[in-house]
């Protein structure tokens, strides 16, 4: 009987996962190979031509070739953001989870406000102006470090605790400043996370869509999310090329989260203390 | 060359005092080891030897340098991990060179360096391995090549062996004794184990609650236990006590009885006692022989026949329990009531406070 309910229960997990995921996904490809006049129908139906290459091409070209100035903000963005997020979040969480503080609790408190607290747009706006930080790529990167930073510092700290201290200390008889342990030991032990955090944080960033709007202006800030509106407006809607673009833009986080996936290794620390 | 000197050396954590006031000397070149039951403070006063803890108080010499605020990698010295503590991302090769990269040492002269420790300890055939694809031997080797390496005037030892399977330790302990040999660097060896204890060292450090107990040869701390700790805690089985009073003086020596004996003779020079002194009695298991007027009489009771010796369970009048460990194979039935008795010598007194008397 268990296998039975079990075996139905999997199939039903893979039918709610087929509908909720792949068929999305399915529809987009469809619209992207259709033409304008079939796409406005919105159906499920077979592509009459085959117009893919069309799309693409206009859909790359169109407005003086945002899209590549969109690819490449993005990709600026979300590296370096990215990488600010795994190496500052790594370094809070080591050092909240070795050293013990009476300011510990405070700091606990003030990342999970950063979780919980929704960001306000306006303030944030008039801060960047002041700081001449508005409209500019790095500071769009600062707000994407800031909103994040939460998150990925509570994915490093329950993971350095599992790092035994006896490591650090090692490293520092063996002559290793502060720096030399976490950028030496610890930040490397910590691959499993931050391959997480690579995948989560990138993923997140590069999808952006709001913040983007808000904090970044100008048609040549545009990131690849905001190069969907090029083909939405009030009135007419060019639903293939919309879709099309859809389909370009989910190609490098797809890559991303592909390649990244078959990185996270469990056990690294295996072999480090007696086990 | 390096000793050390502990000067009323002090650590604290809030009001908690772990080491109180430690006074000690170490040679260049002796083997030291700290023997105490877990919580005695050995392994915090090795790690404020290390520097991984700040000394709360007094002054830590090595060398000729008062070190209270150097860097750990400025003291001159190496430490073994009870756990090993290899980077596990890295191969036997780098674990060993780590400390030298990053000292800068040119390449050339690390690879040369690294590739001495591992003839030393015999594993070049390891060195491309990562720690996680070594038995737990070769670990503490590799552990032990890091800090070989590092050419330390010290060598700080916190429980190496006490992982290891019992085979293991034999084999490690003679090799970090060889070590002390071939190395001639002063070396500071923790452990609860009073075997490793006993053959290890040159001069042996017994504390309890953050104090020293005894400082002295291993046969020394055996023979002439300063107080009723040491007494109990080196040696195994453990010291028999029981408690006696003075009957008489006479020359040199003293006859105790008490309610589980009767006029027991203790060698002590004269003078120290006088009739009616309450005191210890403290006798070594070892040291009891079959007597048929022995002076120590019980009911014996589990009985471990071993064929080369014989370790007999004795319930005493009070209740009290001793072990003894006869010569060579004794027939006893559990419930017959058996004589001992001691070499005058070899018994040892012990004062109200807990002091050797003689």
């Amino acid at each position: 009987m268990t296998r039975r309910a079990s075996i139905l229960g999997g199939a039903a997990a893979i039918a709610t996962t087929f509908v909720v995921f792949v068929i999305p996904f399915i529809f987009i490809v469809l619209m992207a190979f259709k033409d304008r006049q079939q796409s406005a129908l919105r159906d499920f139906s077979w592509p009459t031509g085959f117009h893919l290459w069309e799309n693409v091409a206009e859909v790359v070209k169109t407005r003086n070739w945002m899209m590549i100035t969109a690819f490449i903000n993005s990709t600026i963005i979300t590296v370096v953001s990215v990488t600010l997020l795994v190496i500052f979040a790594a370094m809070v969480g080591y050092v909240l989870a070795r050293r013990k503080t009476r300011w510990n609790g405070l700091i606990e408190f003030l990342i999970l406000a950063g979780l919980m607290v929704p960001p306000a747009v306006v303030p944030t706006i008039w801060l960047l102006q002041g700081l001449k930080l508005f409209g500019t790529l790095h500071g769009m990167i600062l707000i994407e470090v800031a909103y994040n930073l939460p998150f990925s510092i509570i994915l490093y700290r329950a993971f350095v605790a599992t790092i035994p201290r006896d490591l650090d200390e090692a490293a520092i008889i063996d002559g290793a400043r502060p720096l030399d342990v976490f950028f030496r030991i610890v930040l490397p032990l910590l691959w499993p996370v931050t391959v997480t955090n690579i995948v989560v944080q990138s993923v997140g960033i590069f999808n952006d869509f709001t913040n983007p709007l808000y904090y970044l202006p100008g048609n040549a800030n545009a990131t690849v999310q905001l190069t969907l509106y090029n083909f939405q407006s009030q009135f007419s809607t060019a639903y293939n090329l919309l879709f099309t673009n859809i389909l370009l833009i989910t190609i490098p986080p797809l890559l991303v989260f592909l390649f990244f996936n078959r990185q996270i290794v469990a056990g690294m620390t295996a072999g480090a203390v007696k086990g | 060359m390096a000793g050390l000197e502990l000067k009323q050396l002090l650590k604290s954590y809030g009001n908690v005092e772990v080491i109180k006031g430690i006074d000690l000397t170490i040679e260049h070149g002796e083997f030291v080891v700290f023997v105490g039951p877990s919580g005695c403070g050995k392994s915090t006063l090795l790690r404020m030897i290390a520097g991984l803890e700040d000394i709360t108080g007094g002054e830590l010499v090595i060398g000729d340098r008062v070190v209270n605020a150097v860097e750990p990698r400025d003291r001159g010295i190496a430490m073994v991990f009870q756990s090993y503590a290899l980077y596990p991302h890295m191969t036997v090769y780098d674990n060993v060179g780590f400390g030298l990269k990053l000292a800068r040492t040119p390449k050339d002269v690390r690879d040369q360096k690294i590739r001495e420790a591992a003839r030393i300890l015999q594993m070049e055939h390891l060195l491309d391995r990562k720690p996680s694809q070594l038995s737990g031997g070769q670990r503490q080797r590799v552990a032990i090549g890091r800090a070989i390496v590092r050419k330390p005037e010290v060598f700080l030892f916190d429980e190496p062996l006490s992982n290891l399977d019992a085979a293991l330790r034999v084999d490690m302990r003679m090799e970090i004794s060889r070590l002390h040999n071939d190395l001639g660097a002063t070396m500071i060896y923790v452990t609860h184990d009073q075997v490793e204890a006993m053959t290890l060292a040159d001069k042996i450090v017994v504390l309890d609650g953050g104090v020293v107990q005894q400082v002295g040869a291993p046969i020394e701390l055996y023979q002439r236990p300063a107080n009723l700790f040491v007494a109990g805690f080196i040696g195994s089985p453990k010291m028999n006590f029981v408690e006696a009073g003075v009957d008489k003086v006479v020359g040199d020596s003293v006859t105790v009885s008490g309610p589980d004996v009767a006029g027991v003779p203790v060698a002590i020079p004269a003078g120290r006692l006088r009739p009616g002194d309450r005191l210890t009695l403290g006798v070594r298991p070892h040291d009891l022989v079959v007597a048929p007027s022995g002076t120590i009489v019980g009911r014996v009771g589990l009985v471990e026949r071993l064929g080369n010796e014989t370790i007999v369970n004795l319930e005493l009048p009070s209740g009290a329990s001793w072990l003894a460990v006869l010569e060579g194979d004794q027939i006893l039935r559990r419930g017959d009531s058996l004589a001992l008795d001691v070499d005058p010598g070899k018994a040892l007194l012990f004062d109200k406070s807990g002091q050797a008397v003689n």
